[in-house]
């Protein structure tokens, strides 16, 4: 029973780690101040960040797209290049 | 070590490269297919150059899945093999019809698992392991249901447990935000010429 608790903490360590560097990430990580959260809130914070992610890739793909269209079809990267470097 | 950096030099440059293939590929595409040829250029760029995010080449197995979700698909064939070209594609290709045996046969598992009964004699053991402390029980079951959300969340996290799962994520996510962030600027870069 002891051989199974030392072998789990030295994950543990690495999950606490994880576990911060992932809190750091979130965007609430600004507001609360570096108080732990539980282990259930940050993740159910994470999920939602990642799906909140997801909805701004596609709205950006949609915009993108819309752009694209707009250009000339042979080169859009062309474009965008050198509206970059403008 | 993660350097962002490389990676977004590496994710801007391989951006242009896909979009540049989506549009000449986009020419007779509808609005959808366009918007999903988009998509899926800056999900492969990202995947291509998250493999150069660090000092020493690295593979991510979130890169692998979403390549292989993407390839999975019969009609993104030519986009892809003008992006990642024809070897690059035939891997992510082979990796696709792996995941998809993968799953099937992780469905076949657990159903066999279930109907043996065995799954019952499981979960009353380790509830009778954990009656003493219900209120941590019922705490470990909600972090167990909130870490199958993950897995679904995160490309290929079905096949991920505990700590890889963990460390993928947090790497999946900090490429998430570089993939808005470059994508935006490529639509504010362009929107002066539409005045």
């Amino acid at each position: 029973m002891s051989s199974r608790r030392s072998r789990a903490s030295v994950s543990e360590e690495e999950i606490n780690e994880l576990i911060s560097r992932l809190q750091t990430l979130l965007p609430s990580a600004r507001r609360r101040g570096g108080s732990q959260a539980s282990t259930t809130k940050l993740l159910k914070e994470t999920c939602s960040y990642i799906k909140s992610l997801h909805r701004e890739v596609d709205d950006l793909s949609d915009r993108l797209s819309d752009l694209m269209a707009t250009m000339d079809h042979n080169s859009p990267g062309a474009e965008i290049i050198r509206s970059l470097l403008r | 070590m993660y350097a962002p950096r490389k990676f977004k030099k590496a994710f801007m440059a391989q951006l242009l490269v896909s979009l540049r293939a989506a549009g000449q590929a986009s020419k007779s595409m509808g609005l959808r297919e366009r918007r999903d040829a988009v998509r899926l250029s800056s999900d492969v760029a990202m995947a291509l150059a998250s493999a150069r995010a660090g000092e020493a080449p690295r593979s991510t197995a979130w890169a692998r899945a979403l390549v292989a979700r993407h390839a999975a698909e019969r009609r993104n064939e030519a986009l892809m093999r003008r992006i990642m070209g024809g070897a690059g594609y035939e891997m992510a290709a082979a990796a696709a019809r792996s995941r998809k045996e993968a799953r099937s046969r992780r469905i076949v598992r657990r159903s066999r698992r279930v109907c043996s009964g065995a799954e019952r004699k499981r979960r009353s053991s380790l509830t009778a392991a954990s009656g003493r402390c219900s209120a941590m029980a019922a705490a470990r079951r909600m972090v167990k249901a909130r870490l199958q959300v993950l897995r679904s969340l995160v490309p290929g996290g079905e096949a991920l447990r505990g700590l890889s799962l963990l460390s993928e994520t947090l790497d999946y996510v900090v490429c998430l935000k570089t993939q808005v962030e470059l994508m935006q600027c490529l639509c504010k870069g362009s929107r002066p010429k539409l005045g």
